[in-house]
């Protein structure tokens, strides 16, 4: 009685523990959060950089992804379905996190290049710059150099030449004047009333032309004086003879006539007083004024 | 009858107890689960998380702690399912806050590039 007792009951009990264990398996159980797993696990799908990126973590995420499918296909609880789903939604998005980093990545390896390019760049053409300015200011150095040097030879030689010319016109007894340089050449050089160099006149004469030949770009005005003895125009006469006669001499030793102009100031411009025979004789000259380097001579008024 | 039957049920109520409880070798699986779980979360805090990626790292924190609740009341289904739940939270947490950092530093040196153009435009006036 016991025993048979037993089966009836056990029958209907072990049947609703099969419904219960398997339950409608025809029919898959879905959620919102499943749906949503779906929707994203389709996006990073189709998402090329994700599978180029993050396989690993996309490998991953399918796993997960298909736990929850398979829950939901044998119509497990909303709750474990929503649990595997949960899992399968962060690795889903650990997916896309990495492939964003792996993007962030590859973007800092190529503008790190860029920059490294950029400064390489701009320190060449600091560096050129500088070379170039260097350069420059060589250049500029050299030339100020040169300059001052050339400035200097120019002042040593117009000193060189001043020196010279005095040392030249030394024998002559010239005289630095308001006028420049005057050479005086006496009565003694001329007979009384004669207007010919003597022999000594000459030998004066041909210091002055070798001055001349050794200055070529100067220039003298020869001017006679005379004393008060006699007529004014007996003396106008006589000292432009004296002068020309310098002038003559001088064109015969070979300098050209346009470098010799000659007046004759007769009596006017006595050095002395025309009281004795001495301060006569004196008066009695032929004045020599050298130009200055560039052929300029200032006449008396 | 009745008592054929009240030990029926009761046999049945055993069998499913057992099978539901499962066996009690997951007190194993389950105590290393929780432990990677805990380690997990710890990365991902080392790593920022909190700053990056606080919704995750809250979720995170939280799940870990209940699954050591789990564990301490020998629930292991529970604490196992916890305890994966923590794990994935903590390493979307990690890597939401590793891609911030890459993308903060990618901005930086695009910062970077833009300040250096305008020095080589100001040289080359």
């Amino acid at each position: 009685m016991k025993k048979i007792s037993l089966k009836p009951v056990l029958a209907p009990t072990l049947l609703v523990m099969t419904l219960l264990v398997s339950a409608c398996a025809t029919t898959p159980r879905s959620t919102g959060l499943l749906e949503q797993t779906r929707s994203d696990y389709a996006m990073a799908r189709n998402n090329p950089n994700v599978e180029r990126l993050a396989p690993i973590e996309m490998e991953q995420a399918t796993v997960a992804m298909n736990h929850a499918n398979a829950a939901s296909n044998q119509d497990d609880s909303a709750v474990e379905i929503d649990k595997l789903a949960y899992i399968a939604k962060d690795k889903i998005a650990q997916a896309n996190e990495v492939t964003k980093q792996k993007l962030a990545e590859r973007q800092i390896a190529q503008t790190a290049k860029e920059r490294d390019q950029m400064i390489l760049t701009q320190r060449t053409s600091e560096a050129d710059k500088a070379k170039q300015d260097a350069a420059q200011s060589q250049l500029t150095t050299q030339a100020a150099l040169a300059a001052a040097a050339d400035s200097q030879r120019q002042a040593a030689d117009a000193q060189a030449q001043a020196a010279a010319l005095k040392a030249q016109l030394d024998d002559l007894s010239a005289k630095q004047t308001e006028r420049g340089l005057v050479i005086t050449m006496g009565d003694v050089l001329f007979g009384t009333d004669l207007s010919n160099l003597n022999s000594e006149g000459m030998r004066s004469a041909q210091k002055l032309a070798d001055v001349l030949n050794k200055n070529p770009q100067r220039t003298v005005l020869v001017e006679g004086y005379t004393d008060s003895t006699g007529s004014s125009s007996h003396n106008q006469e006589l000292s432009e003879r004296r002068a020309m006669s310098v002038r003559t001499a001088l064109v015969g030793m070979g300098i050209s006539g346009d470098r010799v102009l000659t007046r004759g100031y007769g009596q006017s411009f006595p050095v002395a007083a025309n009281d004795t025979s001495a301060n006569r004789q004196m008066n009695r000259r032929v004045e020599i004024v050298l130009s200055d380097a560039n052929g300029k001579i200032i006449q008396r008024q | 009858m009745k008592s054929a039957t009240t030990l029926a049920l009761t046999a049945v109520c055993a069998a499913i107890a057992i099978l539901l409880a499962g066996c009690s070798d997951m007190k194993t699986p389950t105590t290393a689960d929780v432990a990677v779980s805990n380690a997990a979360v710890t990365n991902a805090s080392t790593a920022g998380g909190a700053e990056y990626a606080p919704l995750e790292m809250r979720s995170a924190r939280e799940k870990l702690e209940a699954a050591n609740i789990a564990l301490k009341n020998k629930d292991y289904k529970k604490a196992d399912d916890l305890a994966k739940a923590a794990q994935a939270d903590a390493a979307l947490a990690q890597s939401k806050a590793d891609t911030a950092k890459s993308q903060a530093a990618a901005n930086a040196l695009q910062t970077d590039i833009k300040v250096l153009q305008e020095q080589i435009n100001h040289t080359n006036q």
